[in-house]
Parts: structure tokens; sequence; C-alpha cells
């Protein structure tokens, strides 16, 4: 999931000078998901910027602000719905994708109360750790499932850097260097050897930003 | 003999370090060393240190070359993506730099200006490939060049790291690349030096064992802190007992400078602080009829 992280209250009023009436826009997808920009968040803004003497005109929390028919469906549009209630600015706490969608949608400012932080993984429903950089060359299946690239801070596809002592990286004291994870998981499965050969040099073509994906149709 | 010549003729090698100055002072550099002239066979000029800025290696490696000294050119993976560092290595060669020992560098956040934008696009391995690659005649990408540099090219091993045997695959994977050469981080025991230079030899490169002097007990418990198990409690009780580590520390490292002349192929001295002690310790070692038929 996309894991996002809300802004200190501060600075997200700081970004609303001059504006009185706001429509609030979480999302129940990543931002809900790790309890940053979900519906309950997005009560919990509105309630604050209500003390400060705003006009909160609107909280909405779709399952899904990055997807257009969500925010914006034939049925139902929370953004039509901003716009009749007279908002004069939306307040996302969606990822930087389903902000940007609103933004792109609206003719109002539309400010962002989170910061999008990574792709990760969630245990113990608080704990979420990054376990995808999205490099667009996936070499998973040669790493026992475990991914150098995004969890090696130097993205080191050919085994760990002289700086992994006694398990730890080097850079981040907090985890383990993911080279012994990968080392102990290709044991595990018997595919140790495999490691021996030199990795193919990553073809940064494939994370060359902004990219697509577009579904053919079907007939 | 240059340090290229003599790593293929089997003889000594003896390495030593330089940081390239932060700023275009670099005479006081050059001056620092020129007791060793003549009797380190190469110095390894670093390249931003611990991701501090200090002049580039390149432009150093020049000046030392100017100045005498076979120097050996490091590179790191760290600020240059794979069209930077093919033209740095060619623009060595064509500058006569013979010598480059190639390595991933430190991450960024570890230095002094940890905003900077970690490149890491290639690996110490494929950056090895890269450059036997260009001494093959050809870019990463196959276009021929017109002119191929001729390099000595080395690689970088920390027998302390872990998990030891991806370490060993890792290093067999530089050497397999093309590492004639591997230079150690500093070791302070000599039968993990004397292990250490048995693996580099079985792997098919030289071992140029890594030696650090300890200058006091705060230096030995730093260097401990980066590596646990590189500094013997030996090395930290004779420092505690000393009334003079600095003395010490350096007589520790000589002993074991003793030893790996004996079985070993190489030393490496990560600092020329000492540079007068050091000149006349290589006197001696090249004097000595004990050593002087490896020199």
């Amino acid at each position: 999931m996309v894991v996002v992280k809300l802004k200190a209250f501060e600075e997200i009023v700081s970004k609303l000078k001059g504006f009185r009436k706001i429509f609030i826009l979480g999302c129940e997808l990543g931002s809900g998901r790790c309890k940053n920009g979900g519906l309950k968040e997005a009560l919990e803004l509105s309630e604050r910027l209500k003390g400060l003497g705003f006009n909160v005109v609107g909280v909405k929390s779709p399952g899904g602000t990055c997807i257009l028919e969500r925010i914006d469906g034939r049925e139902r549009s929370l953004l039509k719905e901003a716009k009749t209630k007279g908002s004069e600015v939306i307040v996302s706490l969606a990822c930087g994708a389903g902000t940007q969608l609103i933004a792109e949608n609206v003719d109002v400012p539309v400010i962002t109360g989170v910061t999008t932080l990574f792709i990760g993984a969630e245990r113990e429903g608080r704990i979420f750790n990054e376990y995808c950089i999205a490099c667009g060359d996936c070499i998973i299946s040669d790493t026992g499932g475990i991914c150098p690239v995004a969890r090696c801070p130097k993205s080191l596809v050919n085994g760990p850097c002289g700086g992994a002592i006694e398990g730890q990286c080097e850079v981040d004291k907090e985890i383990p260097c993911i080279w012994y994870k990968i080392a102990e998981r290709m044991k595990k499965l018997g595919a140790f050897k495999s490691l021996c050969e030199s990795a193919p040099f990553k073809d940064y073509r494939k994370s060359v930003y902004p990219r697509r994906l577009i579904l053919e149709e079907k007939s | 003999m240059t340090f290229g010549e003599k790593l293929k003729a089997g003889k000594f090698l003896i390495t030593a370090e330089v940081a390239p100055p932060r700023g275009t002072e670099w005479k006081d550099v050059v001056r620092g060393i020129e007791p060793l002239k003549g009797k380190v066979d190469a110095f390894n000029v670093t390249d931003c240190q611990r991701s501090m800025v200090r002049m580039s290696p390149l432009a150093m490696s020049k000046l030392l070359l100017d100045s005498g000294f076979d120097p050996i050119l490091q590179l790191t993976c760290r600020d240059r993506n794979r069209i930077a560092l093919q033209a740095d290595l060619l623009g060595a060669a064509a500058l006569g730099i013979r010598n480059i020992c190639l390595m991933t560098g430190d991450f960024t956040t570890l230095g002094d200006q940890k905003d900077a934008k970690p490149v890491f696009d290639l690996d110490s391995v494929q950056l090895i490939e890269t450059a036997t690659r260009l001494t093959e005649g050809y870019l990463l990408n196959g276009k021929e060049l017109k002119g191929a540099p001729r390099f000595c090219i080395g690689a970088v091993f920390n027998p302390f790291a872990g998990p030891f045997e991806l370490q060993v695959m890792k290093l067999e994977k530089k050497i397999k690349a093309g590492a004639l050469f591997v230079q150690t981080q500093p070791i302070y025991d000599a039968r993990i030096a004397e292990e250490v230079n048995d693996l580099v030899c079985e792997l098919g490169a030289v071992p140029i064992i890594g030696l650090l002097p300890i200058k006091s007990l705060k230096m030995a418990n730093f260097m401990k802190k980066l590596n646990p198990t590189s500094v013997p409690d030996s090395l930290i009780e004779g420092l505690e007992r000393s009334e003079n580590p600095a003395k010490y520390g350096w007589d520790y490292t000589i002993d074991l400078a003793h030893a790996i002349a004996e079985f070993g192929k190489g030393i490496h001295f990560m600092l020329v602080g000492k540079t007068e002690e050091l000149a006349s310790f290589i006197d001696y070692l090249k004097n000595h009829k004990k050593y002087n038929h490896k020199f």
C-alpha cells in the first residue's frame, strides 16, 4: 500500500490563510489503512479547524481517492459536492496521486495535509516498512522474494557492502542488513549458490517517471 | 618499477592513503608525503571519504602523478552514474593514471552533507566490470572506444563485515570482474591477516593488508565501534596499560607489518601521519636480509 504521514496541524493551517470554507477529503485505501488520513483523521482535522474558526463544509473519505470514478462518479461526485457547498479550498489527506487527481478536476486550490512516504507492508496494524520502490525492473525472484533494491539504502544487487557489521545496516542501525535476510532465506530454499552469479545492471529506463500503464480495451 | 609492474612481478607492495584537501591547497598534502617518495609504491587517493566533500580524487591523482608519485585513484558509486564513471575512468587513463581502486562507497547520510542525493547506479562489482569493459575497448553500451585505457584494477574487502559467506562471494565476483589487487579494511591480528591473505590469493588476486596505527585508546574504541570484531582485546588492554599509547599503537602496527612481510604480498598504510617513521620502517624492511628478496 501507499503509506502517508499527516503533516503537522500548524503546517496545514499555514497553507489555509485567506480561506474560510473548507472541504476535507481523506482516503480509505492507503491513508486510512495507515491511520494518517482516513475518515477518522479527516474528522479530527475538521474539529480542530472548526476550533480555529474555519467553516468546514464537508468531510468525505472514499475508498480510493486516486480513482477518478470514486471521487467524480456519474451517480455520486464528491468534487461536485465540494463545489455545490461553496468550498474555497480542498484539504486532501490522500496520497500524492489522489491529491493530484483532485486538483486536476476542481477549480479551487487543493492543499495536501499529508506527505506520501512509500510503498510498504503493514504488520501489527501499526508498523509499516518500505518494501518496494517501484523500480520497474523487479528482481526479487532471484533474491528469495526479498528486495535489495528497496531494502538496502545503496540498492546493492551483488551482495552486502563492507559496512554490514554484525547483521546491522551501516546507514540505519535500527534495521538489519537485508543481505543477511536474503542469505538466510536462500539457504533455506537451497538456492544460495545462485547468488554467485554477477547480477545484471539495473535498467533505469524502467523507472523514468512519469510512467504509465494502459490496459488494452477488451473487444 | 611502477606499482602495476611490481604487482605483475609478484613483488611485495606497500601502499598508503592520501586524502585530497578540503579546498584547493594541495601542495601541503604532497609535501606531507615527500619522505615516502620512492618508498611507498602507490598512494590511494580517496574519493570524498566518509561522504565529505574534498577535492576530486581524479584531480588529486594527477597532481600526485605530476609530483612524482604513483596514484591509485579511488572511485565510488555514491556520486556518479554509469555515464560519469565511464567518463572519469577514460579521463583518468588519458591523464596517465594507471591504478584504480573501485568500491561502492560510504552512504551519503554518514557524511557532512546528508541532504545530498545518493546515486548508486552501479555497485562495486559492476563498476569493476565497467572498467574492465573499457580496457577491452568498449563502453558499457558496446560502442567502440577511440583508444582504450589500460588499468591496474583494485577492489576492497572488509573481513569483519557479514554475512561472511556473501562477503566472500562478492569478493569473488570482484576478482572475476577484473580486480587484480584487493586492499582490506584495517586488520589488527596477524592470524586474521594471514587468513585474508590466503583467501584473496586463493581467489586469484593480490592481497594488500590494511594497517591503521592506533594513536589512542579513544581511537581504538572508535575503531571497535565501527568494526567490533576487528580490534582485539589484547590491543585495548595494551593501550590501557601503556604510558605512551601512541607509541604502543605504532609499535603494534609495525610488529604486524613484520609478520605480513613474512607471509604476505603487501601492506596498505591507511594513515600517513608518521611519514618519517614509516619511511625508515620501509627502508629497514627493504634492506633486511629476511625480507629484501621480496622487494
